[in-house]
């Protein structure tokens, strides 16, 4: 899935959040516009790709689909590192689901870069009757903490798209701005950022290929 | 095990000529279900045959022998079986919540096309199962993917059976996947790599570069590849295979896959995501009986005690490997279900019995046989000398003919 195809970044995001809030939709709606009503539960860690355009600039997605339920963390911790962007979902039906971004905030932290952009994401808004958590406060939440806000529906292809092409869009702000120390660019981004040359369309990294 | 030797004997006899090759894979198939039922009626039963029989080429070959095998092979009592659970077992238990939201979301572990009141009502069975066995073994914690092992068995045996079968499986095979942590669980992973390690040192030292690690396998591991297979026949063909094998056979099982397409991975970039990516993808392809007769050679070849001392395995304690053992021998103290049908009827008889009295499985604790039994004895031994004589197929038939349901006969004959 676009791994032949020319690119300025690859930037690594994780999707973290309590079981059943829809990330694995969220994935599926953003990387192949699919939606299914019966999607397994995610055991372990579950990956996808999708490259867009930024302005001038082909950013490779590489997104990682996390298991929600605390017995898999000690698992799918070890894949936030490297890690420049999240999106931490919670359920807007479920309060619970929202009672516990603090944790997911602060395992996230633990884990991955200083800088990784993180984005509160509410998802479910096709079931608005249902709502629980009330969008003023998460927008407040994500205020105080620094992170992005969005509020989406995977089932409804309602603002996917928009978060993850904000995500991507912040990431790239940050790494091109300099924000970040030179040390964490290294970290940050998968590959150093390496400008796409002309006639070589391969950009992957020779040394280790099995000859 | 011995099964090498069987499983050539097998399939010589079906390629000899190309003619007659589907007359002749039936009559093995016959062969076969002969065998399989000689060995439920032997007593104590045959369970090294019936092992044999589920690891060999085409496993127990259908759901009406699994019903009859699966139990055995895993030395639950069919006539003694626990109750249907009542409906308060949901009431403030602590998994309900994940087990529903789990179990409503596996709509494709049932076959396509059942009805939907079907299908449901095998789901709220499903979700009564799984707090059951928690509830009555404390030290058991549910994971996700528990689900897709425990509807395998509720789809094949139905609710009580599943119940026992699987609160069997879960003190024994399924037991380090139980733990409150994923130690252990990561414990078993750590087996593969010193596998793929033995058989192909270049791939190795590929996945090793490319610092996948082993969670592309972790689904597989866990539900026994129930939650990536789509094809429910050969989950069915597997869970023959794992039903009768050490406990670690599901992560021999993954290291073939991964040297099957050993082309594959060292095609791709030696890149963590992308070789991650092709192997946590599981081909719906593979072929089954292949990689099945691949992964018992390779257990026998390189058992779990040699990669332990390669590899510094050893250091942990793997509750499932250490009691692996004893299970086993258990297993070749069971009656046959004949014995066991007429125990539970002479219990009731004599006022003893009910669903929940305790029969007697293992024959160092089985009281006197009486007569009537003894005499049965005889004449059981009596046919089986004839069938020597005159033929195997017929009198085994003959034999038991009313511990079996009318479609397995049609498959005889």
């Amino acid at each position: 899935m676009g791994s032949d195809e020319a690119y300025n970044f690859v930037f690594k995001v994780v999707l973290i959040g309590e079981s059943g809030v829809g990330k694995s939709n969220l994935l599926s709606r953003f990387t192949k516009n699919e939606f299914n009503h019966d999607s397994r539960t995610t055991i372990g860690v579950e990956f996808s790709t999708r490259t867009i355009q930024l302005k001038s600039l082909i950013i490779k997605a590489q997104i990682w689909d996390t298991a929600g339920l605390e017995r898999y963390r000690a698992i799918t911790s070890a894949y936030y590192r490297g890690a420049v962007g999240a999106l931490l979902v919670y359920d807007i039906t479920k309060h619970l689901t929202y009672e516990s971004v603090e944790r997911w905030l602060k395992e996230l932290y633990d884990h991955a870069d200083p800088h990784i952009v993180v984005m509160l994401v509410g998802n479910k808004t096709d079931l608005g009757s249902e709502r629980s958590v009330p969008t003023e406060d998460a927008k407040d939440f994500a205020e105080k903490n620094g992170l992005l806000f969005l509020e989406t529906s995977a089932l409804e292809s309602t603002n996917v798209e928009t978060a993850f092409q904000n995500v991507l869009g912040e990431i790239h702000r940050k790494v091109s701005s300099k924000e970040v120390t030179r040390g964490s660019i290294s970290a940050v981004s998968l590959s150093s950022p390496v400008p796409r040359a002309a006639g070589d369309p391969e950009e992957k990294k020779p040394c280790c290929r099995n000859l | 095990m011995k099964k090498g030797r069987k499983h050539q004997q097998s399939t010589g006899a079906r390629v000899n000529g190309n003619a007659q090759q589907h007359g002749e894979h039936e009559s093995w198939k016959k062969l076969k279900l002969v065998e399989i039922h000689q060995a439920l009626n032997c007593d104590p039963v045959d369970i090294e045959t019936l092992r044999r029989a589920a690891i060999s080429e085409g496993g127990l070959l259908t759901d009406e022998i699994r019903r009859k095998v699966w139990p055995k092979l895993l030395s639950v009592n069919v006539y003694n079986l626990p109750a249907k659970p009542t409906k308060d077992i949901r009431e403030n238990h602590k998994d309900f919540n994940q087990v529903l939201l789990d179990v409503r979301r596996s709509m494709k572990r049932f076959p396509r096309g059942m009805r939907v009141d079907e299908r449901q009502v095998l789901q709220e069975q499903l979700i009564d199962i799984i707090l059951v066995v928690l509830q009555k073994n404390p030290a058991l914690h549910y994971y996700q993917g528990y689900h897709d092992i425990v509807v395998t068995f509720l789809l094949v045996v139905g609710e009580r059976m599943a119940i026992a079968m699987v609160e069997t499986l879960s003190n024994h095979h399924l037991r380090d996947f139980m733990d409150p942590t994923m130690d252990s669980t990561k414990h078993i992973l750590n087996y593969l790599m010193p596998i793929l390690e033995q058989v192909d040192p270049q791939l190795h030292d590929f996945m090793l570069r490319a610092e996948v690690g082993t969670i592309f396998a972790l689904s597989w591991l866990i539900t026994w590849y129930g939650h990536v297979l789509s094809e429910f026949r050969h989950v069915l063909r597997l869970y023959d295979f794992f039903l009768a094998s050490h406990p670690l056979m599901a992560i021999y099982f993954a290291a073939v896959i991964v040297l099957h397409r050993e082309k594959e991975v060292k095609q791709t970039e030696c890149d963590m995501a992308m070789v991650h990516q092709l192997l946590s993808k599981i081909p719906q392809d593979l072929p089954y009986e292949e990689l099945i007769t691949q992964a018992h050679c390779l257990f026998t070849r390189y058992p779990p005690s040699l990669l332990a001392k390669r590899a510094a395995l050893q250091s942990r304690k793997s509750i499932t490997i250490n009691c692996f053992k004893a299970f086993q021998t258990a297993t070749q103290q069971q009656r046959p279900d004949s014995v066991l049908r007429r125990q539970l009827l002479q219990g009731r008889a004599r006022g003893l019995g009910g669903p929940d009295s305790q029969l007697v499985l293992s024959r160092d604790t089985q009281p006197n046989q009486d007569a009537n039994q003894a005499a049965n004895q005889l004449v059981k031994m009596a046919v089986w000398g004839i069938s020597a004589t005159l033929g195997a197929a017929a009198l085994a038939v003959a034999q038991t003919a009313l511990d079996w349901a009318p479609d397995f006969f049609m498959q005889l004959f």
